[in-house]
């Protein structure tokens, strides 16, 4: 498996026409010959096109997990689809501090909800008191 | 820290009971989108009954919906997971269930090929234990992918690859004889043209000749006058004698320039070398003056081949091996015309 578009300079998503364009200036005969089988005819194209998607998946994969120099990567595969190591934060840490910030504020949460829950009963009840009160000096309540 | 959200798949193996199985559960669901002529249904039940002992606690549905988005960030959090919790013997039974998963109708799909040999990288399994696992599970060794790159491929996996091919070459054929035909017409045309203007030439000479007849009757005609106008004056007029004689030493004169010029005319006419260029040029090539000797020309032919043959760059780019057979073929043009004409 060769990544014909990295080998004939062109981005995986160019259009039919730029990519005859390329496959008939290039001058190497073998290469334009695979070229021409894979990319005439629309079904072909397309199921390369999935392989071809599937494989510099798992490219990005390796080069992320420190993969990129396996005993099962080699040939063809590894030469086009290895990426550089992009230095990108383990997402297992990442999921890791991301849990640990949510528990830190919850327990945050946890710990000052008791005054605070005091102090609105407090307000409330002074509140109602006021309003009885007030209520009571106008005569407004029957005694 | 990040503000983002949880994503599904965090969510699930957060919720999870077993974290392990989780991961393992969505590497398995990924290997199984990849097979071809499957149901969706059947995917969902070979996953269930590959993984009826793992303790997950929650719905298959998910993980499947992960693995169809081809989440690539789930599934490097689902590898990382994995490979951090599995030991030994946990792993080859991942990768035992992987395999089950992938062949079991004992066909793998190029991208499963890929995959599976991914899982194998991730969790340290060698190739040689992978390929013994394989051939237990399957019956069959574990080959290496086919190239759908290569023309082969399709010779051998696309029912009408034949079929296409004559088409595409009758096709071509047919441009071609049409492109014949075209030329030949035009061919046809030019020729015509070239008659017609031939005809014209010569009726231009025909009536460039008969204009020169008529001025030189006339010129003839003018000097018969001249001489009866001179007869008469040198009946009437003896000292116009002078005159008259230096006339005709003039006219004299006047003959012998244009003789003079018709003969110039006809040396340069016989006067055209011939075109020395393209021996020149293939000497260029070969790096050596005009004048080398038929030895001095294989000796520069051989260097040069040296220098410039294709197969020394056959460890660098296709480009640089291009552009070296392009060189050493014009070399080795100008070679044999020079081996021709010396």
């Amino acid at each position: 498996m060769r990544d014909l578009y990295q080998r004939l300079a062109i981005p995986p998503e160019a259009n039919e026409q730029a990519i005859q364009h390329a496959v008939t200036s290039c001058q190497h005969s073998a290469l334009r010959q695979d070229a021409e089988a894979v990319f005439s005819v629309a079904e072909r194209r397309e199921a390369y096109d999935t392989l071809h998607d599937t494989v510099s998946d798992i490219g990005k994969l390796r080069a992320r997990l420190g993969l990129s120099h396996g005993a099962h990567w080699q040939g063809d595969v590894a030469n086009d689809f290895s990426l550089p190591p992009d230095h990108a934060i383990s997402r297992h840490d990442e999921l890791v501090d991301r849990v640990s910030h949510a528990v830190s504020l919850y327990n945050r949460w946890r710990r000052l909800r008791g005054p605070w829950l005091l102090i609105a009963v407090f307000a409330a009840g002074a509140g109602i008191g006021a309003g009885l009160g007030l209520a009571l000096c106008w005569g407004l309540l029957p005694v | 820290m990040s503000i983002a959200r949880f994503s599904p798949f965090e969510l699930l193996l957060l919720k999870s009971r077993s974290q392990v199985d989780t991961a393992t559960l969505l590497l398995l669901a990924w290997v199984l989108v990849h097979r071809q002529h499957v149901s969706e249904g059947q995917r969902r039940r070979r996953l269930a009954q590959v993984t009826a002992q793992f303790r997950h606690g929650h719905e298959l549905g998910p993980v499947m919906s992960i693995a169809h988005s081809q989440d690539l960030q789930a599934i490097q959090l689902a590898a990382e997971v994995v490979r951090k919790e599995c030991g030994k013997e946990r792993s080859l039974s991942v990768i035992h269930q992987a395999i089950t998963v992938a062949t079991d109708d004992g066909e793998l799909s190029l991208a499963n090929h890929y995959i599976l040999r991914f899982f194998a990288d991730l969790l340290s399994v060698a190739p040689t234990t992978l390929n013994t696992l394989f051939k237990e599970l399957t019956g069959t060794p574990l080959a290496s992918p086919e190239d759908p790159s290569r023309d082969t491929y399709w010779q051998t996996h696309d029912p009408d690859y034949h079929a296409r091919k004559a088409r595409d070459a009758a096709a071509a054929e047919q441009q071609q004889q049409q492109a014949n035909a075209r030329a030949e017409q035009q061919q046809r045309e030019k020729e015509q043209r070239h008659h017609q203007k031939q005809q014209k030439q010569q009726e231009k000479q025909q009536e460039k000749q008969r204009r020169q007849e008529e001025a030189r009757q006339a010129r003839e005609q003018a000097q018969q006058r001249q001489q009866e106008q001179e007869r008469q004056r040198q009946r009437e007029q003896a000292e116009r004698e002078q005159q008259r004689s230096r006339q005709q030493d003039s006219q004299q004169q006047r003959s012998s320039y244009q003789e003079e010029r018709r003969n110039n005319h006809s040396r340069q006419q016989r006067a055209s070398p011939p075109p020395p260029d393209r021996t020149t040029r293939a000497l260029s090539i070969l790096g050596l003056n005009p004048g080398a000797t038929r030895i001095e020309v294989r000796h520069a032919y051989r260097r040069m081949a040296q220098l410039h043959h294709p197969d020394r760059y056959y460890s660098e780019s296709e480009q640089q091996v291009a552009l070296a057979s392009a060189r050493f073929q014009r070399i080795k043009n100008a070679y044999d015309y020079l081996m021709q004409t010396y």
